[in-house]
């Protein structure tokens, strides 16, 4: 079995409105999918079904052959933990801590000696290239150093697939194709699993597939 | 709980962890120096009895002498009878107990304020023993007395001199500072008991005025569980009927009038305001501080930590918040207390307790005891306050988790 991530059947309603309709889905390990839509597609409400940031009203999904899928909240923290990365739009690095303790932070839980965690926070940032940033805060980093940032922690528990919701959003074109440039090499050289939302054509052009969503429904 | 995170925290969200330890801080140190200036209004008000290792002090009104000639009594101080002297004694919650004897002494060439005591008892102006400065305190059966040291200035008395008291000659034994001891059994000369009561005996104008036996006095000091203080003081009333005058630490605390001094009940009052006002400020900065960290708690979980993960790094910054908001409420505690310990209070003596007749010169003046307000911070007060910043911590926690658990990742994070 090749596939990393497997959803089927996959629905989700707020009251009344119903944002999921119906989707069904796989991603193969070491694939780097893009899923494109309009703005209120369901895109972002899909990426976190599919990496249980939310619970589906109905359907199932499994990650590496696990269900992910009605399981205890707790459990489902341990399992991002373990096998997901994420990365966001606004990068969401915490503002008190310094770039290698925000690349550290998955860790924090883990019974590990500072100096273990430290050291893989730094590989990590030497592989971003901003290594001689890692004491400084969020506040005095550019955008694009703070999603390096935000990369970087994604990685640090060598997760099976990233989720990345519009990592080039917030950034400059130039920043973002750097960015983009980087989940690529991440791919290609590691050959890690990527599912990326976004709603730009010409960087979702740049991806092994591109699946598109309209009004809830996988179209294409 | 990661130290590292938690310290950065607190030191780079520092408006908001000083606003929370210094809400607890001056709430605390509210709660506590309301508490230690109601105990040291307390404790000023038990020292004049506690000086002279009383807890109450028992006397009976009666008339003004008809002629003021050799020994008569104040009319604050008339006999209490020998059989009602031991039924008080059986009394329960009674530690000690001790008997006296004030007599004014008109002679011919002076007036003297006389005091008959119980030179062994510990309870009493028996005291006194200690505050001989001069000479030995006064022997039983030997004739004996001891002047008071300014009385003995007046008429150059010293030790061995031989003194005349209502016709009586008494030999010096030493000299002593009353002063130092008690305003409350202050007199000029003082006599062991049995001899006082002799001279109360054989005066016509004492008899005249209320019948005396040979082992009645007129004052009596009682050492009491504080327990039983007030119920004693009922027991004795009924004793000695409504002439009765007592006084206890509770009656010099209304003769204060402050207003701590008043009422146990305000200070309890306003200590729980304070508590309450505290405990609600500190639960609103931590119910702000979960609101402005709420996209924080999305990520935390996002990136894999679990609820208790979360709560308890949390709880942990609550925690040290509440510890330190303690040791600052603490620190300004005893800065409150040393500035109000500078505070000099004067504890009015009532008249009828007052040894010197009020148509002397002076007599009539209101006579106070000064003292600095004895304002400490008890053991059990700053177990409480540390206690109580631990409780206010934990309870805060307690509902940070609530809320913690109910936080969803995905909404948090998609309204980023």
């Amino acid at each position: 079995m090749n596939n990393i991530l497997t959803a089927t059947g996959l629905n989700k309603a707020f009251d009344n409105l119903q944002v999921v309709k119906d989707v069904s889905l796989t991603i193969q390990k070491g694939e780097f999918v893009c899923l494109v839509g309009k703005s209120g597609s369901g895109k972002t409400t899909l990426l976190s079904l599919l990496s249980g940031l939310e619970q589906p009203t109905s359907g199932e999904v499994s990650i590496n052959g696990t269900s992910i899928t009605n399981s205890l909240e707790n459990d489902l923290a341990l399992f991002r933990r373990k096998s997901i990365g994420f990365v966001f739009q606004s990068f969401n690095l915490i503002p008190t801590l310094s770039a290698w303790e925000n690349v550290a932070l998955p860790l924090f839980p883990v019974k590990m000696e500072r100096g273990k965690r430290e050291e893989r926070a730094m590989e990590l940032l030497g592989q971003m290239e901003i290594d001689h940033r890692a004491e400084h805060r969020p506040s005095a980093l550019s955008g694009g150093e703070k999603q390096r940032v935000a990369i970087a922690r994604a990685l640090v528990n060598h997760p099976e697939i990233i989720f990345a919701d519009e990592p080039t959003g917030n950034l400059d074109s130039e920043t973002g194709g750097a960015i983009m440039n980087i989940l690529k090499h991440l791919h290609k050289r590691k050959g890690l699993s990527i599912l990326m939302v976004s709603h730009d054509q010409e960087l979702a052009a740049s991806c092994d597939r591109i699946i598109h969503m309209k009004d809830g429904e996988v179209v294409s | 709980m990661n130290i590292q995170y938690l310290l950065k925290e607190l030191y780079y969200r520092r408006r908001r962890t000083l606003t929370a330890v210094f809400s607890l801080a001056v709430g605390l140190a509210i709660l506590i120096t309301i508490n230690a200036l109601s105990m040291a209004y307390t404790e000023a008000a038990r020292i004049q009895l506690k000086e002279i290792g009383a807890d109450i002090t028992v006397q009976r009104a009666g008339n003004v002498p008809e002629e003021l000639t050799g020994p008569v009594f104040a009319c604050s101080a008339v006999t209490i009878k020998n059989d009602e002297i031991k039924q008080i004694q059986q009394l329960p919650g009674i530690d000690g107990f001790a008997q006296a004897l004030l007599l004014w002494v008109f002679d011919e060439d002076r007036f003297t304020i006389m005091l008959g005591i119980d030179g062994e008892n510990p309870v009493g102006p028996g005291i006194l023993r200690s505050e001989v400065i001069d000479g030995n305190f006064f022997e039983k059966g030997k004739n004996q007395a001891l002047a008071e040291i300014s009385y003995a200035r007046t008429y150059n008395i010293q030790t061995g001199d031989q003194i005349t008291i209502a016709e009586k000659i008494y030999m010096v034994s030493g000299i002593v500072d009353a002063s130092r001891a008690t305003k409350i059994a202050a007199a000029n000369i003082y006599l062991d008991i049995n001899d006082a009561q002799k001279l109360a005996e054989e005066s016509k104008q004492v008899q005249a005025v209320s019948p005396f036996g040979t082992k009645d006095a007129n004052i009596l000091f009682i050492k009491a569980n504080p327990g039983h203080i007030e119920a004693l003081t009922l027991s004795i009333k009924n004793i000695l009927g409504e002439k009765a005058s007592i006084a206890t630490p509770a009656s010099f605390l209304k003769s204060l009038g402050s207003l701590f001094a008043l009422s146990d009940k305000f200070s309890l009052a306003t200590s729980l305001i304070a508590l309450i006002v505290t405990i609600l400020i500190v639960l609103k900065t931590m119910a702000g501080n979960l609101a402005e960290r709420a996209n924080e708690i999305g990520v935390l979980k996002a990136v894999g930590w679990s609820n208790k993960n979360i709560v308890s790094q949390l709880a942990g910054e609550s925690i040290i918040q509440c510890l330190m908001g303690g040791m600052l409420g603490l620190i300004l505690s005893f800065i409150a207390a040393s500035l109000l310990g500078l505070i000099q209070v004067n504890i009015p003596i009532p008249w009828e307790m007052s040894p010197t007749p009020h148509f002397l010169p002076g007599g009539g003046d209101p006579v106070f005891k000064t003292l600095q307000l004895p304002v400490t911070i008890s053991w059990s007060l700053t177990a409480f306050s540390i206690l109580l910043s631990v409780v206010v911590g934990a309870v805060a926690s307690a509902l940070l988790g609530n809320h913690i658990s109910q936080i969803k990742p995905s909404e948090v994070l998609r309204n980023e």
